[in-house]
């Protein structure tokens, strides 16, 4: 697989005050890989994947996409170099329709030339958002609403993917679903950065996952470690 | 009969105040601001209306469509920009002294001009005021002027709001910011068309009430604009379509109720003179009983500024 | 050390305003200590607005009814009788007839302040937001209209004058102190603090107990009857007085004063209060020339309004937290006295 670096996240210190979020964290990840990032609440996985879309702001360290630093850059010039996140509890906009969501994926995008072709593939990875087209996203199922989110950030063709708990509060077939489509997605040579609390699920899928309790990172997990459920909890204990 | 012409002048107010409702509404939805420099907005497009004196009544509506552009996107510049985050407070005062500004300065040019008198004429186009007769209907041009002037403006907003990419952005981002920017959604330019559109529709609003008001003063537009943010707020400022229905409702029981009361008569409640008093009274009951607003969807909530 | 530190945060405010009363009454022409009188009295107008807006965090632009409501009720009960017939015939007989003293019309500004603050702060203050700013927007409007048209209470749409003119130095700077001491007392006090806390945050507030509602409407109260006292102070200054001169504008400066002093320190409506009021006082004073190295400068009439609002717009931008950044004043620790303390 090639893993020339996409992603790279350097010693990277983020403070809610005066209290560290987040500690010298560093990880890398590879083009076409998916990693994971797994720990407990309040470990500071959504504050890595917040520093890395410029919502919050780093106290040091670097963040780099393709080489090129994007550290303090607005959120909005990083949705358009190539990083989707899709956050946690979706944030779809309710009020308006599942198309106009799409169409809001497409801002980010920088060549719209073959946006049609990957609308095809995105919907027919979620059926779901053709079918409902016309519908506000309000009224879809949470696993509908989660799909739509996560093809709306797939519209803006991004080079990297970051995922924000995606399964949480989904039925168990949709949760299949969701961790389906992320092996498909990397198929079609999007990286992906996962956050999740389903740690062994996402140990199994991952390419490597990074084990973080109280802002840094303890331990590299493999798919190898996925039914070493010892393993998996003592690196959450190791706080 | 004269019953009908007090619903069609009711309409025609009503039309100012929804176009005055949706200009500062815009610029809610985007930066989670009431702009209280709005009515000064207005007052700049009436002076740039009334500037050129002789030349064609549409050239003089061109400048004060410019002046009122470019005058709002100074504002967001200057002032609302480098507050967006602070305390939203300050952004509030921010407006309160930008209004002081030009108010003043407004006053200001009258001693460099050395007339004394305070107030321009608007020339030719005050020829609008006169009436037309249909039957027993006395109806003036410019009430025409102000249901047709909101027609076209609300109708062109909707369009672009609907139909255009900037137009989807900046109904995502007043709905949730943060989220539309992670979406590549760029605050500085969805502010700016939102800022620049509420100057559009503030010179529109300028060129109905110079017209009615037959000239221009440092005042144009203040009382209005008073009125229609206490309205908006009624009506629900969380939501285009309910504040400018809330807005558009007091200017029609003002223009309404005001013509059918006496207008003389000290005693509290029994003229006309007591109308604001009236509809202060009816929006603090409607905020008592659903302060969200009353044209609001149940269970909305204000969403956080940027 | 820290027994002391509530003294200075006291001091300090009330040294910053009795400093403006004396040097101003020393060295000011006479011609202009009207105006520093004026800059005291707003000191006072603010420090009043601030007991509600700056402890309970809402945006209230309806302080200023309680205000008009203090100078019209004192104006009119200070005009001596002899003459209120001639001048107010429609008042109601009671008002009309009867006259009282200074003092007196300034104890019933502040009581009627805060009656109507009470009464209209039991439902508004449920309100929070932008909700609560506009409905107490409309209280203003009303109180504005009501004063302007119903002419037995008060001069309705003409000018209230003969009104003694019994605020000097003296009653200024000794009104405006008092006012800060009572706002200090109840910011340091129990409810006082409840109601800091409630601002910082509502949720962990109402857990704890704090009844929000309630300390609201004392803080609203308390600021009622002190901005009708004020504005008791207010009118035996300017001797006479219509209704837009305690309305939006009043409403707006007075805001933009606190907010561009630190809208959440009792120093900070001090400070922007008073520099407010000295940039106006100079801007004014450019208008009639001043001399700048030989050079007479004389600005046209209405430059100096223009210019107080150029000024509040950069210190808004330098120091978007006001002058202060809404602390209470605090020596430097190489100032104190050194003490070894143990936590």
């Amino acid at each position: 697989m090639n893993a020339q670096p996409v992603l790279e996240v350097d010693d990277l210190w983020v403070h809610y005050g005066t209290v560290p979020a987040v500690r010298k964290l560093g990880l890398t990840v590879g083009g076409g890989e998916i990693v994971g990032l797994i720990g407990p609440n309040g470990a500071g996985k959504s504050t890595t994947l917040h520093a890395i879309v410029g919502l919050v702001p780093a106290r040091s360290g670097d963040i780099r996409l393709r080489g090129a630093s994007i550290l303090g850059r607005k959120p909005e010039t990083i949705a358009r170099a190539g990083i989707s996140l899709v956050p946690e509890g979706r944030r779809i906009f309710a009020q308006l329709t599942v198309e106009e969501n799409l169409r809001l994926g497409l801002v980010a995008r920088t060549g719209h030339n073959d946006a049609d072709r990957d609308l095809g593939w995105i919907e027919e990875l979620f059926p779901v958002v053709r079918e409902f087209r016309a519908r506000q996203a309000g009224t879809l199922s949470g696993g509908q609403q989660q799909q739509l989110a996560i093809a709306r950030a797939l519209v803006a063709g991004p080079d990297v993917l970051l995922l924000d708990e995606p399964s949480l509060g989904l039925a168990p077939t949709i949760v299949d679903v969701v961790f389906g489509a992320l092996t498909d997605i990397r198929e079609r040579g999007v990286t992906v950065l996962l956050v999740e609390q389903r740690a062994q699920r996402t140990v199994a899928l991952a390419d490597r996952t990074y084990v973080m309790t109280n802002g840094e990172i303890r331990m590299t997990l493999t798919p190898a470690d996925a039914d070493d459920t010892e393993r998996i909890i003592a690196a959450y204990m190791a706080s | 009969m004269n019953h009908v012409q007090a619903l069609i002048d009711a309409i025609g107010e009503g039309a100012v105040f929804a176009l005055i409702a949706v200009g500062i509404g815009l610029v809610f939805g985007v930066l989670r601001l009431i702009n209280f420099a709005y009515g000064q907005l207005i007052m700049v497009a009436a002076y740039a209306l009334a500037f050129p004196g002789n030349w064609p009544d549409a050239a003089s509506i061109g400048l004060a469509v410019l002046a009122a552009v470019v005058a709002s996107l100074v504002m967001e510049r200057i002032a609302f920009r480098p507050l967006r985050t602070a305390d939203p407070s300050t952004m509030l005062v921010a407006t309160f002294a930008i209004a002081y500004l030009l108010q003043n300065g407004a006053l200001l040019q009258y001693t460099y001009r050395q007339q004394g008198g305070l107030g321009d004429s608007i020339g030719t186009l005050s020829g609008l005021n006169q009436a037309v007769t249909i039957g027993s209907l006395h109806i003036r041009w410019v009430t025409f002027l102000a249901i047709g002037a909101g027609l076209v403006s609300l109708g062109g907003l909707a369009l672009i709001l609907t139909r255009t990419s900037i137009g989807l952005q900046m109904r995502a981002a007043s709905m949730d910011f943060r989220t539309a920017r992670l979406l590549g959604v760029k605050a500085d330019t969805v502010i700016m068309a939102a800022v620049a559109i509420s100057g559009v529709l503030a010179a529109v609003a300028a060129v109905v009430l110079s017209i009615s008001s037959t000239s221009v003063n440092p005042t144009t537009g203040f009382q209005e604009t008073i009125f229609v943010l206490v309205g908006v707020v009624a009506g629900g400022i969380d939501r285009l379509v309910s504040a400018t229905l809330g807005a558009f409702a007091i200017g029609f029981a003002i223009e309404l109720v005001g013509t059918e009361l006496p207008n003389s008569g000290a005693t509290p409640f029994t003229s006309n003179v007591y109308m604001p008093s009236v509809i202060y009274l009816a929006v603090i009951v409607v905020l008592l009983l659903r302060p969200a607003g009353l044209f609001a969807r149940r269970g909305q909530r204000t969403v956080e500024r940027v | 050390m820290r027994r002391t530190t509530w003294l200075q945060e006291l001091l300090a405010p009330i040294a910053l305003v009795a400093l403006l009363a004396i040097a101003s009454s020393l060295w000011v022409s006479s011609a202009d200590q009207s105006k520093f009188q004026t800059a005291i009295v707003y000191v006072a107008i603010v420090a009043a607005l601030y007991v509600f807006v700056g402890n309970s965090g809402v945006l209230s632009f309806g302080q200023v009814s309680f205000v008009a409501v203090g100078a019209f009720s004192a104006g009119v009960m200070t005009i001596p009788a002899g003459t209120k017939p001639g001048v107010l015939p429609t008042l109601f007989p009671l008002l009309r007839d009867h006259s009282i003293s200074n003092v007196w019309s300034l104890v019933l500004a502040a009581g009627l302040g805060g009656v109507y603050a009470f009464a209209v702060g039991i439902p508004l203050m449920r309100l929070s937001g932008i909700a609560a700013g506009i409905a107490t927007l409309a209280v203003l409007g009303i109180t504005y209209n009501l004063l302007t048209y119903w002419n037995s209470i008060g001069p309705g749409a003409t000018t209230l004058s003969l009104i003694p003119e019994t605020t000097d130095y003296w009653q200024a700077t000794v009104g405006a102190i008092s006012v800060i001491l009572v706002a200090f007392g109840y910011q340091r006090s129990r409810f006082g603090r409840q109601l800091r806390a409630a601002r910082e945050d509502p949720a962990a507030a109402r857990a704890a107990g704090i009844d929000i509602h309630r300390q609201r409407l004392w803080a609203f109260t308390l600021s009622g009857a002190l901005s009708g006292f004020t504005g008791g102070l207010y009118v035996h200054l300017l001797g006479s007085i219509q209704t837009n001169q305690v309305y939006l504008d009043l409403t707006f400066l007075t805001l933009a004063m606190l907010v561009v002093g630190g809208i959440s320190s009792l120093l900070g409506a001090v400070v922007g209060a008073i520099a407010i009021s000295l940039f106006t006082i100079l801007l004014g004073n450019s208008e009639e020339g001043i001399h700048v190295f030989g050079w007479g400068i004389k600005a046209p009439a209405g430059t100096s309004l223009v210019g107080v609002a150029v000024v509040m717009l950069v210190i808004l931008l330098l120091r978007p937290a006001g002058i202060t950044g809404g602390r209470e004043f605090s020596l430097p620790s190489t100032f104190a006295r050194p003490r070894l303390r143990s936590r």
